[in-house]
């Protein structure tokens, strides 16, 4: 497929800094009219190809959440990691032993994530046990 | 463990059974308490996915240098480059349970191919972001199955597809080198598929092999060579219960003793089995062990004769273990025999020698061959090549020596079913040779 219809479909205008914004892991402005580039350079390694594959756009609520559910900033963050391809798909295993997991095979999981899930009032569960 | 054995002039020569020190390696295939929730076998493909990609994109650099590795979706239109994923087989004459449902109930029998290959079948290949059609005539789709995951070369075409240059499989792992030494002879039996409750179960035939690798037939000579013999190995099937009678609904206690009959055959003869000699039995697909892979180990209340000796081990399928620092892996066939539904090959030993060298012991599992679905690891992947390497219940005994390209050394044994054709296989550990022992009950040479 030809790169070039990719950036232009992802063209992202609409981003303001907001509730639902997916912090991109490793770019640093949060506000960005940035086209995310398909193929570009890959880091070697255990990690997954092209930088952040796994956080296509489509995954990451465009603008501000409609609606505002009953979770926060850090169950937002937790959810964002179970979606994070790079590490697996998240059904059938705890969060925390996903993470585990993922730093036992080497590929850096973040560890914000992990003192997120110390805390008690962190779901253990992914976001689709029970509901798929 | 001694025989005796009287010669000419009636003085008894006593023979002692040979040792050997054995070290099971079964703990990666033994299911303890796991739970199922939900995954389904998206990670088992994910692990397996992972750990061959590191191994591969290793490999890469002395294969092809200063060549990119891309992911599917950093495809470029004609620039060469590098992709590793797994590869998927689609197979137009493969059995698919929709195609039940889609069909009218008009009982018509499926047509059961023994082999699914039809020309028409093609490659792809998905890796962590996607997948690509495969195209190219290097990559031959018989010779390969869904779940093996390779390094391809080549580059996408104007259609979308990728056309292969050149393949990249992980090949024969790291062998830890054979202790060979000027030692003595010392022997494995290996016997499978022995049937005892099926039509073709002969027990004269059982009870010969019995005693001959006792000890109890034949002169000093055959003693003595029985006495080298340190281990049996039963490859699975060893018992076969009709199938009219396990179809889920209960049995009427009349038919009780058709069940129970051939377990109680079969632990009377490995009492006399495991009185002899350390007896290591693998459940297979006709056993009363769990269906998927790996097959947990025979309930020792099968067994109740045979259980209360120390010499009786009930192993997993598949099985590995060490004999005097000799590697020993094998299956009781279901993975060489699914290997055999869905591609080609010239003979079973070329499927065993392709397992090999793609590092993975069942790569058509969880796909076509039952799996149990692992979250944390995918134990079919082999880290070291086994020195001996048997697979059970196949058609004819059939061995080779394999060389890999780091002075491994594997010997593939091909174990027969020995309700039909009455072989055996005795392996000897000090130089890896192999031979059959063949027992018939014909008066009629």
């Amino acid at each position: 497929m030809a790169s070039k219809d990719i950036k232009g479909f992802y063209r992202q205008t609409k981003k303001k800094g907001g509730g639902g914004q997916a912090k991109a892991k490793d770019k640093a402005a949060p506000s960005n009219s940035k086209k995310k580039e398909w193929g570009g350079k890959h880091t070697g390694g255990a990690s997954v190809g092209a930088p952040d594959p796994a956080q296509t756009p489509a995954l990451i609520a465009h603008g501000s959440l409609d609606l505002v559910d009953d979770y926060g900033e850090e169950e937002e963050r937790l959810r964002q990691f179970d979606m994070d391809m790079r590490y697996g798909p998240c059904i059938g295993l705890g969060r925390l032993q996903r993470w585990e997991r993922a730093a036992a095979m080497g590929l850096n999981p973040p560890p914000d994530v992990a003192r997120i899930l110390q805390r008690p009032s962190a779901a253990l569960e992914c976001l689709w046990d029970g509901r798929v | 463990m001694a025989e005796d054995a009287e010669m000419g002039d009636g003085a008894a020569m006593l023979f002692h059974r040979k040792q050997s020190i054995y070290r099971s390696l079964d703990e990666r295939y033994e299911i303890h308490g796991e739970r199922y929730r939900g995954q389904q076998y998206s990670q088992i493909y994910f692990m397996r996915l992972h750990h061959m990609r590191n191994l591969l994109r290793s490999l890469v650099p002395k294969w092809k240098p200063n060549m990119p590795v891309n992911t599917v979706l950093g495809l470029e239109e004609g620039k060469e480059c590098i992709l590793v994923g797994t590869l998927y087989k689609h197979m137009k004459l493969k059995p698919s349970i929709l195609d039940e449902y889609s069909k009218e109930r008009s009982a018509l029998p499926l047509a059961k191919p023994h082999n699914f290959i039809h020309h028409d079948d093609h490659l792809i290949l998905e890796d962590e972001s996607g997948r690509v059609k495969l195209s190219g005539s290097v990559l031959a789709p018989a010779a390969f199955v869904t779940g093996v995951v390779v390094a391809l070369h080549g580059k996408e075409t104007s259609d979308g597809d990728f056309c292969v240059q050149d393949v990249l499989e992980a090949g024969l792992p790291p062998q830890i080198e054979l202790p060979i030494g000027p030692g003595e002879d010392k022997y494995v039996v290996f016997v499978s598929g022995l049937s005892v409750g099926s039509s073709e179960f002969n027990p004269l035939q059982f009870q010969l092999l019995v005693d001959h690798i006792t000890g109890h037939l034949g002169d000093e000579n055959e003693q003595s060579i029985a006495s080298e013999i340190v281990r049996l190995l039963i490859a699975g099937n060893s018992v076969q219960i009709s199938q009219g009678l396990v179809n889920g609904q209960n049995i009427a206690p009349k038919d009780h003793s058709k069940i129970t009959e051939p377990l109680k055959e079969l632990d009377i003869m490995l009492t006399q089995l495991v009185a002899a000699m350390p007896v290591d039995i693998m459940p297979g697909s006709n056993d009363p062990a769990n269906f998927s892979l790996p097959q947990q180990p025979l309930h020792r209340c099968l067994f109740s004769g045979a259980s209360a000796y120390n010499t009786f081990v009930s192993s997993t399928n598949p099985h590995q273990f060490e004999l005097d620092n000799v590697q020993f892996l094998g299956t009781s066939g279901q993975n060489i025999d699914d290997l055999n539904k869905y591609s080609d090959a010239k003979d079973k030993l070329e499927f065993m020698e392709r397992t090999l060298r793609w590092r993975h012991l069942a790569p058509t599992a969880p796909n076509t061959l039952g799996c149990y679905p692992y979250t944390d690891k995918d134990p079919f992947l082999l880290e070291s090549c086994p020195h001996v390497y048997f697979v059970g219940n196949q058609d004819k005994y059939e061995t080779r020596l394999l060389e890999g390209p780091e002075k491994q050394l594997v010997r593939l044994i091909c174990i027969p079913k020995f309700s039909e054709t009455g072989v055996a296989v005795m392996l000897n550990l000090r130089n890896l040779e192999c031979h059959a022992l063949t027992f018939s009950t014909n008066l009629e040479c």
